[in-house]
C-alpha cells in the first residue's frame, strides 16, 4: 500500500509536467486553485485506482476530495477503513 | 556578486512581471483602505463606472450594484441578498408576462424540490444519478412539446416551460451534484446559485452553489482583495473591447478582410475571396474568438468578484496553451468544466475501465461531442420548436462535425505525452503553441454560420484553403 509520499511525489510531478515549479503545502488547493487542470485530475483518479483501489463510481466523486494532499490522503484511509 | 546569469534572470523577471495593470491587491495600504466605508464607497463607485461601459442605461448599472453594495456592506448577509437579488431579477425581467413568470418561479421551486430530495434520499435511485435523469426529463418533455398541435394553449405553455427549463438546465444539474459535497450548501446560496446576479450563459458562471461556497470570502480582508481583483478584471475586459473595436476598424473596415462568415458565404456563391484573405480571416477569427470569450466572461467574472467569490477567470491565458486541452481548457473554462463535470467523469468512471486509452478516448467523446451537441440543442430550443425535432437535428450536421472534429483533436492531445519542460522556449512553448493555433483555425472553419450551408460546403472551403477544388 502507498502512503502520503507517495501521494505527494505523485501531485508534483504532475506539477512539473504542467511548467509549475512552485512550492505546495499538503494542505494547498490544486483543483479549484488552477494549478491542475481537469486532465491532471484524472490522472489522480486513475493512480488513486490503481494504488489504492478506489473504485469512484460507487464512492461518487467530488472534485474536493482530491483538491490537496490532505484530501487525497483523508479519502484514501475513509475508503481503507469502510474496506 | 551579481552574475550575468542573475542579470540574465532579473531581466527575464522583469518582463515575465510586467502587469499592465497594477496588482493592487497587493498593495497593504490599498488593501486596508478597500476596508473602510469610504475605500468601500470609492470601489463601488469605479466598478459601476466601468460596468456603464458594457450596460446600456444608468438604470441596469444601479440594478446591478445596488445589491453589490449592500452584500459590501453587510457581508454577513451575502447569501440572503443574492438569493433575494437572484429573485427579484426573475420578477423584473418576466414582469409583463404572466405566464413566464409563474413557470420561472415554478422551475426555481422545482429545483429547490429536487435538490431536496436529492439530499434527503441519498441512496435513492434519483440521489445516484441526478443529472441523467434530470437531462432525460428534459428530453422527453422537448419530444413530448414538439408532438403536440401547434398554436393551442397546451403547445404554447409547454414551449415555453422547454425555454424556462433550458435556460436553467445546467444550474439545476450543479444543485443537484452538490449532494456530494460536504458540508452541503445552504438553500440561500442554491437559490442564489441559479442564474446569480452576476449573470451568465446557459453555462453557469462559476459552477454551481458547492463551488461558491469555496471561494467566498471570508473576512473582510479576504473581501476587499477579491473585490480589488474584480476591479482589475473589469479593466481589463474595458482594455479588451477597445482593442477589439480597434482591430475590427483596422483589419475589416481599412484592410476590408472578411469575417469568415462572408468568406464562406463568398466561397458559396462561386466569388471566393483571394488565397491569402481567407486565411486571414481564419487567423483573425480565432484571435476574434478570444476577444469575445475573454470579455464577456471577464464582464462575469468581476461582477462575481465584487459579489466576494474568488472565482477562476473564464478565460486565462489562451495563447499560451501548447496543446489542443490546455486551449479548451482555458479558453473557455467554465463550459469545459461543465461538460467534464457532466459528461467526462460519469462516463470515465463506468466505462472501459481496463483500457485506459478507450476509457480516455470514449470519456472525451461524450463530453466534447455528445454532451457539446446536447447542450447546443438544449441551448436552441426554437429551433427544434420551429423546424420539429429530426428536421432541427438534421440541420447540425456541421455542429456536429465541429464537435466530432474537436473531440478528436482532443483525444490525440491527451493521449500524447506533454512536458512543457522540454525543449526549450521555441521547440517547447512557441512551436505548440502555433500548432494548437492551426488547429484552432481550422476547426473555426465548421463554426461559421453553422446552420446556414450544408456541411460539404464548409468542407469545400477548407479544401480551398490548401488549393484543393472540388
Amino acid at each position: 500500500m502507498k502512503g502520503r509520499a507517495d501521494i505527494r511525489a505523485f501531485v508534483q510531478g504532475l506539477l512539473t509536467a504542467s511548467g509549475d515549479d512552485r512550492p505546495f503545502a499538503d494542505s494547498d488547493s490544486l483543483l479549484f486553485s488552477g494549478r491542475l487542470q481537469s486532465i491532471d485530475a484524472v490522472e489522480i483518479v486513475v493512480f488513486l485506482e490503481e494504488n489504492f483501489g478506489i473504485d469512484f463510481a460507487q464512492v461518487g466523486f467530488d472534485k474536493e476530495q482530491i483538491d490537496s494532499v490532505d484530501a487525497i490522503c483523508a479519502l484514501t484511509e475513509s475508503v481503507a477503513k469502510s474496506n | 556578486m551579481v552574475t550575468p546569469a542573475r542579470i540574465t534572470s532579473a531581466k527575464a523577471d522583469g518582463v515575465a512581471g510586467f502587469r499592465l495593470i497594477p496588482r493592487i491587491e497587493s498593495f497593504p495600504a490599498v488593501v486596508r483602505f478597500a476596508q473602510t466605508p469610504p475605500g468601500k464607497l470609492v470601489l463601488l463607485a469605479v466598478f459601476g463606472l466601468g460596468m456603464r461601459v458594457f450596460l446600456p442605461d444608468l438604470r441596469s448599472v444601479m440594478a446591478l450594484m445596488a445589491p453589490l453594495a449592500l452584500i459590501t456592506f453587510l457581508p454577513a448577509y451575502r447569501r440572503l441578498l443574492l438569493a433575494a437579488s437572484t429573485i427579484a431579477i426573475v420578477v423584473i425581467e418576466t414582469a409583463g408576462n404572466s405566464l413566464l413568470l409563474v413557470l420561472t418561479l415554478t422551475v426555481i421551486a422545482l429545483s429547490v424540490l429536487l435538490y431536496w430530495c436529492a439530499m434527503r434520499w441519498p441512496n435513492s435511485r434519483f440521489a445516484k444519478r441526478p443529472v441523467l435523469i434530470l437531462l432525460t426529463g428534459f428530453t422527453c418533455l422537448t419530444v413530448f412539446a414538439s408532438s403536440r398541435a401547434p398554436q393551442s394553449w397546451a403547445y404554447s405553455a409547454l414551449w415555453t416551460l422547454v425555454g424556462v427549463l433550458s435556460a436553467y438546465l445546467w444550474f439545476i444539474a450543479y444543485a443537484l451534484t452538490d449532494r456530494n459535497s460536504k458540508p452541503s450548501s445552504d438553500l440561500a446560496l442554491e437559490v442564489a446559485a441559479l442564474r446569480p446576479l452576476w449573470g451568465s450563459t446557459n453555462t453557469p458562471f462559476p459552477k454551481g452553489a458547492a463551488y461558491l461556497r469555496r471561494i467566498e470570502a471570508k473576512t473582510p480582508e479576504q473581501l476587499a482583495v477579491v473585490q480589488l481583483k474584480g476591479l482589475k478584471l473589469l479593466v481589463w475586459a474595458i482594455l479588451l473591447d477597445v482593442a477589439r473595436a480597434l482591430w475590427n476598424v483596422f483589419f475589416h473596415q481599412y484592410l476590408q478582410i472578411p469575417t469568415p462568415d462572408q468568406a464562406l458565404t463568398m466561397s458559396v456563391h462561386g466569388t471566393p475571396a483571394a488565397w491569402h484573405l481567407r486565411w486571414a480571416c481564419q487567423l483573425l477569427a480565432y484571435f476574434e474568438l478570444i476577444f469575445a470569450f475573454s470579455i464577456f466572461g471577464h464582464k462575469f467574472i468581476a461582477c462575481c468578484r465584487m459579489a466576494g467569490f474568488n472565482a477562476l477567470r473564464n478565460t486565462y491565458r489562451p495563447l499560451s496553451s501548447t496543446t489542443v486541452m490546455e486551449f479548451f481548457n482555458r479558453f473557455y473554462y467554465y463550459f469545459k468544466e461543465l461538460l467534464v463535470d457532466f459528461f467526462f467523469y460519469p462516463a470515465f468512471f463506468r466505462y472501459w475501465k481496463g483500457h485506459k486509452r478507450m476509457r480516455t478516448i470514449f470519456a472525451t467523446f461524450a463530453a466534447a461531442f455528445f454532451g457539446n451537441s446536447f447542450y447546443h440543442l438544449a441551448r436552441d430550443w426554437q429551433i427544434v420548436r420551429d423546424d420539429g425535432l429530426w428536421r432541427a437535428i438534421a440541420s447540425y450536421q456541421v455542429l456536429f462535425f465541429y464537435n466530432a472534429f474537436l473531440a478528436a483533436g482532443l483525444c490525440v492531445s491527451q493521449l500524447r505525452k506533454r512536458d512543457q519542460n522540454r525543449g526549450g522556449f521555441v521547440r517547447g512553448r512557441l512551436l505548440p503553441a502555433v500548432g494548437v493555433g492551426f488547429f484552432y483555425c481550422i476547426l473555426n472553419v465548421f463554426d461559421a454560420d453553422e446552420r446556414m450551408y450544408p456541411l460539404i460546403e464548409h468542407l469545400k472551403y477548407l479544401a480551398s484553403l490548401f488549393f484543393i477544388h472540388f
